[in-house]
């Protein structure tokens, strides 16, 4: 029993390092307004349109697809598999923004699929960073995500998000229910983030039908701050030499 | 509260899924009349991590922070003695990981005693608080050092981006060369959070 286990774990986290990196989106076109549509639904290829014009097929579980340029405004967006209906939306897109489109199971398994709406800005990263955003649309309850063994994001329920600034690195990643170490739902798994990049990671599926996976959303970001220094000179006028703590006490507080 | 917004949240999701299928009856007929999508948000326990734009050291004794790069290998830190540098390639306030570093004159040629003359006063234990705007994130001093210059940069603690986050302060202390125009060691301060940013 546990030696399937974790091979089952040891085969999510092949998936995972293979997914890392796949969906590189070119950098950040500031005046495009443009979609990605993430497949978040277990076991479907589906066929994306927007507006009733076929944008993508054969999108499978955990992949994501774009970018696709839309027109501002009101959309819709229409997943398919076989020809048949599996949801259809509508949103609202401003012009030069960009939104991720996830089709996903809902907090309870036996509930319907649904699509949740991502909307982003561009976000400024510094060098040898990775703002890493982590959005929870898998058929499980609130859960806390753990990262190299400690919890990083809390408490983020079905539809919700949370991110934070890392540095380029591994990190160890396992999604576990709020305040708890177990069931562990999804993982330990390695993910590498990719620097100068916003890094939209999603977590997909059903834990209790072991579809549990990550979809990987990298977005190149613009860049900020400079460079580690290897000097810092602050003192060219030597007045503070040996006045000491003496100095101090005279200084107006 | 968090039940609340979870039953809120989770009202939503039903709402939604219940008129998101083409086959769903509540929806009206005749024309392309999806429902609209739910929008995704961000979780209550979303961190704070703010560029800082005011330390305040033991006291009550505060300076402004303006962000400063790094040209030639050199942090360039204000003119201005009674202002402090935020390295901008540096960690903000309550980032996860990495040095949040500040550096500032202890004096100036043109200027005399900077703000960071009052750095030879803080030890360990002390408290420093990093504000901007209605955001803010105290520090305990876990340790401070007097390097050589040219260790600062393959320094453990005053630089790197990775590890723990921490509050670094970075001033010049030690013998003053004047034909070098300068001191020949760095004094680091080091700082843990106490807790997470507001």
């Amino acid at each position: 029993m546990r030696a399937a286990r974790w091979s089952k774990l040891a085969l999510l986290a092949a998936g995972v390092l293979a997914l890392a990196g796949l969906t590189v989106s070119p950098s950040y076109a500031a005046n495009d307004t443009e979609i990605y549509v993430v497949q978040g639904l277990p076991g479907k290829d589906l066929d994306v349109a927007v507006d009733g014009e076929s944008v993508a097929d054969g999108v499978k579980t955990a992949k994501v697809a774009g970018p696709i340029k839309v027109k501002p405004g009101k959309r819709k967006v229409t997943f398919s598999e076989n020809g048949t209906t599996v949801l259809e939306n509508t949103f609202s897109i401003k012009e030069g923004s960009k939104a991720d489109v996830v089709a996903h199971l809902p907090a309870s398994s036996s509930g319907d699929p649904l699509v949740t709406v991502y909307k982003y800005d561009d976000v400024k990263v510094p060098n040898g960073k990775a703002l890493l955003v982590v959005s929870h649309v898998a058929a499980v309850p609130p859960a806390d995500i753990r990262v190299n063994d400690q919890v990083l994001f809390a408490n983020i329920a079905n539809g919700e998000s949370l991110q934070l600034m890392v540095p380029v690195a591994t990190y160890k990643v396992s999604i576990v229910p709020t305040g708890e170490n177990k069931p562990v739902f999804f993982g330990p798994v390695s993910l590498t983030v990719k620097g100068k990049a916003i890094n939209r990671v999603y977590a997909v599926g059903d834990p209790e039908k072991k579809t549990m996976n990550v979809a990987v959303h990298v977005l190149a970001a613009t860049t900020t701050g400079s460079g580690k220094p290897s000097e810092v000179n602050t003192g060219t006028g030597g007045q503070a030499v040996g006045k000491g703590p003496s100095l101090e006490v005279n200084l107006a507080r | 509260m968090g039940a609340l917004c979870l039953l809120t949240l989770l009202c939503g999701c039903t709402a939604h899924a219940s008129s998101d299928t083409s086959s769903g009856g509540d929806a009206p007929r005749g024309q392309s009349s999806a429902a609209p999508a739910r929008l995704g948000r961000p979780a209550a326990s979303q961190r704070v991590e703010f560029i800082p734009e005011r330390l305040i050291l033991p006291g009550h004794a505060g300076a402004a922070v303006l962000p400063a790069g790094t040209v030639d290998g050199v942090l360039r830190v204000p003119e201005n003695v009674q202002h402090v540098g935020w390295w901008d390639g540096s960690a903000r306030a309550g980032e996860p990981f990495g040095a949040t570093v500040i550096a500032g004159h202890i004096d100036s040629a043109t200027e005399g005693i900077g703000f960071f003359v009052r750095l030879r006063k803080i030890k360990v234990g002390d408290t420093i608080t990093l504000r901007a705007d209605s955001h803010w994130l105290k520090y305990r001093v876990t340790s401070v050092r007097k390097i050589p210059k040219k260790a600062l940069a393959t320094d453990n603690q005053a630089l790197k981006q990775k590890g723990p986050h921490r509050l670094v302060l970075i001033t010049c202390t030690g013998n003053f060369h004047r034909d070098r125009g300068g001191y020949d060691s760095n004094l680091v301060v080091v700082g843990r959070p106490l807790g997470l940013a507001h």
